[in-house]
C-alpha cells in the first residue's frame, strides 16, 4: 500500500476517534453546566408539569451513559436527533445553516490568503524596507484587535459612513450580488486577523527557505528572483502556512459566531449560541460533531497537501 | 497539480484591492418616508421557534407572529390594554360563568380550509383542558383551566361556560395569545405543527409567507382579510441578536423599527427622520430575599436591607435615569394598582439599628443576577450599599441558562438575595400569581408563604366585581410589602427607535406587538 494512502488510512482513524472523544468531553461537560435545560428552555413562566415533560423528551431523565451511547448509536445511522424545540430533525437544522457558515469561513480564508500571501512574499524579499516594516506593525495590529471589534468598526466605516455594504448579512435567495455585498464585510472581519498571521508567517518561513542551498544554486545560474521566490520557494515556504490555516479553519469556525451575531447572520455559531444558551443539549451535541469533523477532515486535508507542496515530503513518503 | 504564477497572485489580489477601495456594491433601497411603501422590516430580539400554535409557542415573538395571522374573538387596541371586537361580531358575559359570542360571517381560514365556525372555537379552547394523543396538554394550557366547555349554539354562535368566575379571561385569555382560534379541519390535516413551520392556517390580516431559521419571518397580507387592511403589504422580521447592530442596522434604513438601550435613545434620536418611542412598561424588577434561610428568616433583618438600599439611587445608575421608580408589583394604570403604597427612603441608622437588634453583624450574603448590563451595575450599587451597614455582598452573576433555574427546586433552598424581572399583563392577578405558596420551588424565589396572601389571591381572581378585585389585590400588595422581602426597583421603560413615518402597533408591557397595527402616517 502506497505511504500516502497509509497515512490517510491513520488520520482517518484517528479523526474518528478524536470525533467521538469530543461527543465524550462534551457529554461530561453538560454534566457541570448549571441550570435545569428544561426550565431554561421553557423559560420563566414554565409549569413543573410542563419542564417535567420536556426533561422526558430531552431524555434528561435517562443516566448520562444512557444518553451518549445512544447519540452515538443514532449518529452512525445518520441521526442527529431531534430538537426538542421545534421538533424538527437536528440535521435539518445544521443543514440549513451550515453552508452559510461554510460560506463565510472559506470566504475570509480566500481574503487572508489574497492579502497575505502578497503582503509576506513582499516583506520576505524587502526585509528591513519601509514597507516591511508598516506591514509588521499593521499585521499584528490585525492579530491584536479582537474579531467583534472589527466587526462593528467595518459596519461603522462602510456601512454608515460609506454607505458601500449592508449592515445584516444575508438577502433573500436569488440575488447574487446583494448576496456577494453581505458576505464582504462579515468576512472581512474574520480574515484582518489571518491577513495578519499570514503575512508574518510567510516572511519567516521564505526568508529561511531563501537561505536554502538550492536557493543559493538557483542565483547561481541567474535565475531571476521573483522566479526563485515565486516557483521554487513560496511552495516549500508555504507548509507552515498551510499548517497555521489548517487550524485556523477550526478557530474560524468557531470564530464566525461573533460575525454571525454582530451581522446578523444565521450559521453554525449562532446555532450552538441559541443552542448552549438555552441547553438544548441535541442541537448543541450535533453542531459540536460537525464543527469538530470539519474542524479534523481540513487537517486531515493540510496534512495531505504537505506532500503536494513538497517533493522532498513526497518522495520520503514513498521511499 | 496547479502552480501559482505572480501573474495571478498580482492579478487576484489587484482585483480584490478595487472592490475593496472603490467600487460600490449594491446595498438596499432606502426609503425617506413612508408613503407607497409596502413593506418594513422590524428587528426582533431573537430567532423564532416554531411550532407557531397559540397553545403551544415558546414566548412573545412567536405570539405576536400568532396574533397577525390568526384571530381572537377580541383583540386588544394598540397602546392599550383594551380590547375590540375581532373574530366575534357580539361577546357578552351573561353570567359569573357564562360568555355569551356571536361570530362575525364569512371569516375564511386561509388555504380553503373554510369558514371560521363556533366548532373553531370549541375546538380551539377545549385543547387547552383535554390531553392530547400523547397524554399531555398543551403548554399554555393551564390560561385556560377555569374553562368547563364552549358549547356550540349555532354556526355562529356558543356559549363559553366555565367551572368557576375568571374574569382574568377578559385580558390574559380572549383577547391574547391562547385565545387565538385555530381551524379544527387545518389542525386535523396537519397544520400548526413544528416539522410544518409555514403551514400556519388562520383568517387574520397576515399570513405567514417564509420562515428561514435565524434569517427571516416574512408576513404577507391576507387577501381574504375582512378586518381592516393592515398598513403594509409585507412584513420582514429579522433576529437581529445585538443591540449595537440592530441599532446601525436602523441608521442604514435596513430596519424601519427597533427596540434600543434607552441609555442611546438620545443619540438615536439624532438621526434624521428617527422617532424615539419611550413607553412605561408594566414590568417588574426587584430585589427578593429568601426568607426561609437564615438570618433572611428574621424580619428585621429583611427590613434592615430594604432601608439600606437607596432604590433611586440604583435605578439611576443601573437605568441611567431613564426609567421611573415601582413601589409595588402591579403597575400604574392597571387594577389592583396600589397608588398609596410606602415611598421609602433611604434610612442607614434604622437599617444599622435593625441589624444589631436582630443580633446580626458582619452578614456577608449573595445577590444572584442576570449578566445584563443593567442588572450588573444595579448589583455593584446595592453591594456599595449594603457595605455601609456593615453588610459585604457577593455578587453571582449568571447567563440566563443557569440564572433561570436558580430558584427552582432544591437549588432555590440556598438562594439569598436575587435580583430579578418579571414581564407583566393587563391583569393583576398575572402579577401576583408568582408569590403564592404553589409557586415556592418554582417562581416564588423569596420562598414567601402567607395563607392570607393566597386567600385573597384565589378570592379576586375568582369575582367579577373589578373594584373588588381591585382591592383585594390592593391588599394582596400590602401582605406583601410586609413581609420586607421584596424590594421594588421599577416597572421599566420600553424604548424604541422607528422611522417618523412609522405608526407602530405595541401593547403597553412592550413584548406584546400588532405587526397589522403598524402603519404609515
Amino acid at each position: 500500500m502506497p505511504a500516502i494512502l497509509r497515512h490517510a488510512g491513520q488520520r482517518l482513524a484517528t479523526t474518528l476517534l478524536v470525533l467521538i472523544g469530543a461527543v465524550a468531553l462534551l457529554f461530561v461537560l453538560t454534566l457541570f453546566i448549571s441550570g435545569n435545560p428544561a426550565q431554561v428552555l421553557l423559560g420563566p413562566r414554565a409549569t413543573p408539569e410542563a419542564v417535567r415533560a420536556f426533561a422526558e423528551a430531552m431524555g434528561l431523565d435517562r443516566p448520562v451513559h444512557e444518553r451518549f451511547a445512544l447519540f452515538l448509536w443514532n449518529v452512525l445511522r445518520g441521526d442527529l436527533g431531534t430538537d426538542v424545540v421545534s421538533g424538527r430533525p437536528v440535521a435539518t437544522l445544521v443543514a440549513e445553516v451550515l453552508p452559510y457558515t461554510v460560506t463565510l469561513t472559506l470566504s475570509a480564508i480566500a481574503i487572508a490568503v489574497l492579502f497575505g500571501v502578497p503582503l509576506g512574499c513582499y516583506a520576505a524579499t524587502h526585509p528591513g524596507s519601509a514597507l516591511d516594516r508598516a506591514t509588521a506593525a499593521v499585521s499584528i495590529g490585525f492579530i491584536a484587535i479582537p474579531n467583534f471589534v472589527v466587526a462593528i468598526l467595518l459596519l461603522l466605516v462602510f456601512s454608515i459612513w460609506l454607505d458601500w455594504f449592508p449592515v445584516l448579512g444575508v438577502s433573500r435567495s436569488g440575488d447574487l450580488s446583494d448576496q456577494l455585498a453581505r458576505l464582504v464585510l462579515p468576512a472581512l472581519s474574520l480574515a484582518l486577523t489571518w491577513i495578519g498571521y499570514i503575512a508574518r508567517l510567510l516572511r519567516a518561513s521564505l526568508l529561511e527557505v531563501l537561505g536554502e542551498a538550492h536557493i543559493r544554486t538557483l542565483r547561481a545560474y541567474g535565475v531571476p528572483d521573483r522566479t526563485i521566490v515565486y516557483k521554487y520557494a513560496l511552495k516549500p515556504a508555504a507548509i507552515p502556512t498551510v499548517a497555521i490555516l489548517g487550524l485556523g479553519i477550526g478557530r474560524l469556525l468557531g470564530g464566525a459566531i461573533f460575525a454571525e451575531i454582530v451581522f446578523a447572520r444565521p450559521g453554525i455559531g449562532t446555532l450552538v449560541y441559541d443552542a448552549i444558551s438555552s441547553r438544548n443539549y441535541p442541537v448543541v451535541q450535533a453542531c459540536v460533531l460537525v464543527v469538530v469533523a470539519l474542524f479534523t477532515l481540513t487537517n486531515l486535508a493540510v496534512d495531505l497537501s504537505y506532500a503536494w507542496l513538497d517533493p522532498r515530503i513526497r518522495k520520503a513518503g514513498d521511499r | 497539480m496547479v502552480d501559482v504564477t505572480r501573474r495571478q497572485l498580482l492579478a487576484a489580489g489587484a482585483a480584490l484591492g478595487v472592490a475593496g477601495t472603490g467600487f460600490s456594491l449594491p446595498v438596499l433601497a432606502q426609503s425617506e418616508t413612508g408613503a407607497g411603501r409596502k413593506s418594513i422590516t422590524l428587528a426582533l430580539p431573537r430567532d423564532v421557534q416554531p411550532p407557531f400554535d397559540p397553545l403551544n409557542r415558546l414566548s412573545y415573538p412567536e405570539g405576536n407572529i400568532l396574533r397577525a395571522v390568526l384571530q381572537g374573538l377580541i383583540a386588544f387596541k394598540p397602546g392599550s390594554f383594551e380590547w375590540e371586537l375581532s373574530a366575534a361580531k357580539r361577546i357578552e358575559q351573561v353570567s359569573d360563568t357564562v360568555i355569551e359570542f356571536e361570530l362575525k360571517p364569512g371569516l375564511q381560514f386561509h388555504d380553503g380550509f373554510g369558514e371560521l365556525t363556533a366548532d373553531d372555537v370549541k375546538f380551539s379552547f377545549e385543547r387547552a383542558i383535554k390531553p392530547g394523543p400523547d397524554g399531555k396538554l398543551p403548554l399554555h394550557g393551564k390560561d385556560l383551566s377555569a374553562l368547563e366547555e364552549v358549547e356550540v349554539t349555532g354556526t355562529h354562535t356558543g356559549r363559553i361556560k366555565l367551572k368557576t368566575p375568571a374574569p382574568a379571561l377578559w385580558q390574559v385569555v380572549l383577547p391574547d395569545n391562547s385565545g387565538l382560534i385555530i381551524s379544527r379541519k387545518a389542525f386535523e390535516a396537519g397544520a400548526y405543527r413544528a416539522d410544518q413551520p409555514t403551514k400556519v392556517i388562520g383568517t387574520g390580516p397576515y399570513r405567514l409567507a417564509e420562515w428561514r431559521p435565524n434569517e427571516r419571518v416574512v408576513l404577507r397580507a391576507n387577501p381574504d382579510f375582512q378586518g381592516p387592511k393592515p398598513g403594509f403589504e409585507e412584513i420582514v422580521l429579522r433576529p437581529v441578536r445585538d443591540s449595537k447592530t440592530a441599532e446601525l442596522a436602523f441608521r442604514a434604513d435596513e430596519l424601519q423599527f427597533t427596540a434600543i438601550e434607552p441609555a442611546n435613545a438620545a443619540d438615536v434620536g439624532k438621526i434624521p427622520g428617527t422617532k424615539i418611542l419611550k413607553q412605561d412598561s408594566i414590568n417588574f424588577v426587584w430585589v427578593g430575599i429568601n426568607v426561609e434561610k437564615a438570618p433572611f428568616t428574621d424580619l428585621r433583618v429583611r427590613q434592615a436591607i430594604r432601608l439600606a438600599i437607596d432604590v433611586d439611587q440604583v435605578i439611576e445608575g443601573a437605568y441611567n435615569g431613564a426609567v421611573g421608580r415601582a413601589y409595588a408589583p402591579v403597575a400604574p394604570g392597571l387594577l389592583g394598582y396600589w397608588k398609596d403604597a410606602p415611598r421609602r427612603a433611604r434610612d442607614v441608622a434604622a437599617a444599622k439599628k435593625l441589624l444589631a437588634e436582630a443580633g446580626v453583624s458582619g452578614l456577608r450574603t449573595r445577590l444572584t443576577l442576570l449578566n445584563k448590563p443593567a442588572y450588573q451595575n444595579a448589583g455593584i450599587i446595592i453591594q456599595a450599599q449594603l457595605a455601609e451597614v456593615g453588610i459585604t455582598l457577593d455578587l453571582d452573576v449568571q447567563e440566563g441558562g443557569s440564572y433561570w433555574s436558580a430558584g427552582n427546586g432544591e437549588t432555590g433552598k440556598t438562594l439569598e438575595l436575587s435580583l430579578q424581572r418579571f414581564g407583566g399583563k393587563a391583569d393583576p392577578s398575572f402579577q401576583l400569581q408568582w408569590f403564592t405558596a404553589a409557586q415556592i420551588g418554582s417562581w416564588n424565589w423569596q420562598r414567601w408563604n402567607n395563607p392570607d396572601y393566597d386567600a385573597l389571591f384565589a378570592k379576586a381572581g375568582a369575582i367579577t366585581d373589578a373594584a373588588e378585585r381591585g382591592r383585594l389585590y390592593i391588599e394582596a400588595q400590602k401582605l406583601i410589602d410586609e413581609s420586607a422581602a421584596f424590594i421594588w426597583l421599577t416597572h421599566e421603560v420600553n424604548v424604541y427607535a422607528l422611522k417618523d413615518w412609522l405608526v407602530p402597533g405595541i401593547l403597553p408591557n412592550g413584548d406584546d406587538q400588532l405587526f397589522n397595527r403598524f402603519g404609515a402616517a
